[in-house]
């Protein structure tokens, strides 16, 4: 089954950024019964002085220490200058000075053993792990990130295995800033991997939904607008999906031609709202009139801050 | 009156006062229902539920008997097998509104999703706004009015019964076919709207199976011997 949100505060809370963590918080919490084997966030847009965010993460939870020497040391040789890091329970989060491509510093950071980037980006970060939303509040202190928008995903696996990697969102290795939250299963996906492949792209797991997240930055990256690029993936990806798109500045929408997974929008003049279901849209809308929208086959919807 | 209030029981628990007041109470009010699921389900007797907010997947399924009446939004399938009794919503439907539905009204007062009365067996459901992408999908019996547009493939693979529509139609689905529409119809159908508050008329179409998809025609073992 499995269960998406997003929201994005157009005009900024107060300064800039809004509470983007708790909202995401309770609106996976009230879609908890359509997934609980993971849950995952991207949050969007708070103010950095560095460069980067860089999110990863270790199975050998007790070698963390060792493993964050060698990426601090594997962020020097590609020509980084690592500014803060947090390390908790095999995840860490590092900020980094770094003026280079960013797929040297990807492929830089992917030499080391057991380490697997869960993000890179200039304004977004990508928290995943097993569990339930409020699980991983506890453990991420998900409700206290700020930020203009995000979105995020509740898992009930079908394609790939269950672990924190092959949760959402995937981030598109090597692109800043592109992530993707999706439900539904893509029936051309070895199809358009090896394609994707043979162009040079790399993938980090063996779920669908990473495929998307490629798809799109790549056609980003052509300098598509996000709106265009969505309207082409309703021909280029085959099977259901409902998925949210987030980026620097922009969120979005697809819904496949089959209307086949749920989504419903709610919007004021200063914030948008998606889920899955219209409960997790009340859980940060207290207006009883405010009305809800459901998108339609073959329906495409973007936002930017 | 009996009033439930939602916020913090289980849908189970919810269902199951609604069951006991409904044997001796005629009028039942909930309230804070969140767009949870599965509320108002399962009631086999007449009554008169009002629900005070919106209803999230099946609200007011498996019914038989009784009166719903939902100030606000529903879910997915809205009134699912519906066997009699009248729902009506205010607001939007979610997709397949009136999954299978036997008998009764179900009217929506906006918009209803994709799928609208799929696998419909009887019965009415009135759609005061559009309706989405598949609308009467594989439809055995009954009638679907919709007064404003419906999306692509409307009435795709129906066996019987009818769909009118009073907006525009995005496209006919496999073997539906446009058929004239009688003045009594027309009469009878506004008088259907009037009766639920609206005022337009729009000259409806009227769309049927072409019944050139199925065919019984093949004969079973014991008939082949009668023939």
């Amino acid at each position: 089954m499995c269960g998406i949100s997003g929201i994005m505060y157009m005009n900024g809370g107060r300064n800039g950024v809004a509470n983007v963590g708790s909202d995401l918080v309770k609106m996976l919490d009230a879609l908890a019964h359509r997934g609980r084997d993971s849950t995952g966030f991207t949050v969007v847009g708070e103010q950095l002085d560095e460069d980067l965010i860089v999110r990863l993460w270790t199975e050998d939870a007790e070698a963390a220490k060792d493993v964050l020497e060698r990426v601090e040391e594997a962020i020097g040789r590609a020509g980084g200058v690592v500014v803060t890091t947090r390390s908790w329970g095999g995840f860490f989060r590092l900020t980094v000075n770094y003026e280079g491509e960013v797929s040297r510093l990807a492929e830089t950071l992917m030499t080391i053993d057991d380490v697997v980037i869960h993000s890179i980006g200039e304004a977004s970060e990508v928290v995943k792990d097993v569990g339930v939303a409020s699980d991983m509040d506890r453990d991420h202190h998900i409700g206290l990130m700020r930020g203009t928008h995000g979105i995020g995903h509740v898992r009930m696996a079908t394609e790939s295995k269950v672990d924190i990697t092959h949760s959402h969102p995937f981030w598109a290795y090597p692109f800043t800033d592109v992530t993707v939250v999706h439900n539904g299963q893509l029936t051309n996906y070895h199809k358009l991997k090896r394609h994707y492949q043979s162009m040079g792209h790399r993938f980090l797991t063996g779920n669908d939904s990473e495929l998307i997240a490629v798809y799109l930055a790549d056609k980003l990256a052509e300098g598509d607008s996000l709106e265009s690029v969505l309207t082409q993936s309703l021909d280029d990806l085959d099977g259901t999906f409902t998925y949210l798109v987030s980026t620097k500045t922009g969120m979005g929408v697809a819904k496949d031609r089959w209307a086949a997974k749920p989504l419903v929008t709610m919007q004021t003049d200063d914030v948008v709202a998606v889920a899955s279901e219209e409960i997790a849209l009340r859980s940060v809308f207290t207006d009883e009139e405010l009305d809800r929208v459901e998108p339609q086959e073959n329906e495409v919807l973007t936002w930017s801050v | 009156m009996v009033r439930i209030d939602a916020k913090n029981l289980s849908a189970t628990e919810i269902n199951r006062r609604i069951k006991d007041a409904a044997s001796s109470a005629d009028e039942i009010k909930v309230v804070n229902p969140q767009a949870r699921h599965n509320i108002a389900v399962g009631v086999l007797q007449p009554c008169n539920i009002t629900i005070e907010g919106s209803v999230g997947y099946y609200g007011a399924s498996l019914m038989d008997g009784p009166e719903v009446h939902i100030d606000g939004n529903a879910g997915w399938a809205l009134g699912e097998n519906l066997m009699s009794g009248k729902i009506t919503v205010t607001k939007d439907a979610g997709a397949s509104v009136a999954a299978s539905m036997r008998g009764g009204e179900i009217v929506v007062g906006r918009n209803a999703g994709a799928r609208a009365g799929i696998s419909m067996k009887g019965g009415t459901l009135l759609i005061g706004g559009n309706a989405g992408f598949l609308t009467g999908f594989m439809m055995q019996k009954g009638r679907i009015v919709v007064c404003g547009d419906v999306g692509d493939a409307v009435g795709d693979s129906m066996y019987e019964g009818v769909i009118y529509v009073g907006g525009e139609i995005g496209s006919l689905g496999t073997d539906a076919k446009v058929e004239p529409v009688s003045e009594g119809e027309l009469i009878e159908l506004w008088a259907l709207l009037e009766q639920h508050g609206i005022e337009d008329k729009p000259r409806f179409r009227k769309i049927v199976s072409e019944k050139k998809l199925y065919h019984f025609d093949k004969l079973e073992r014991l008939e082949m011997s009668a023939v």
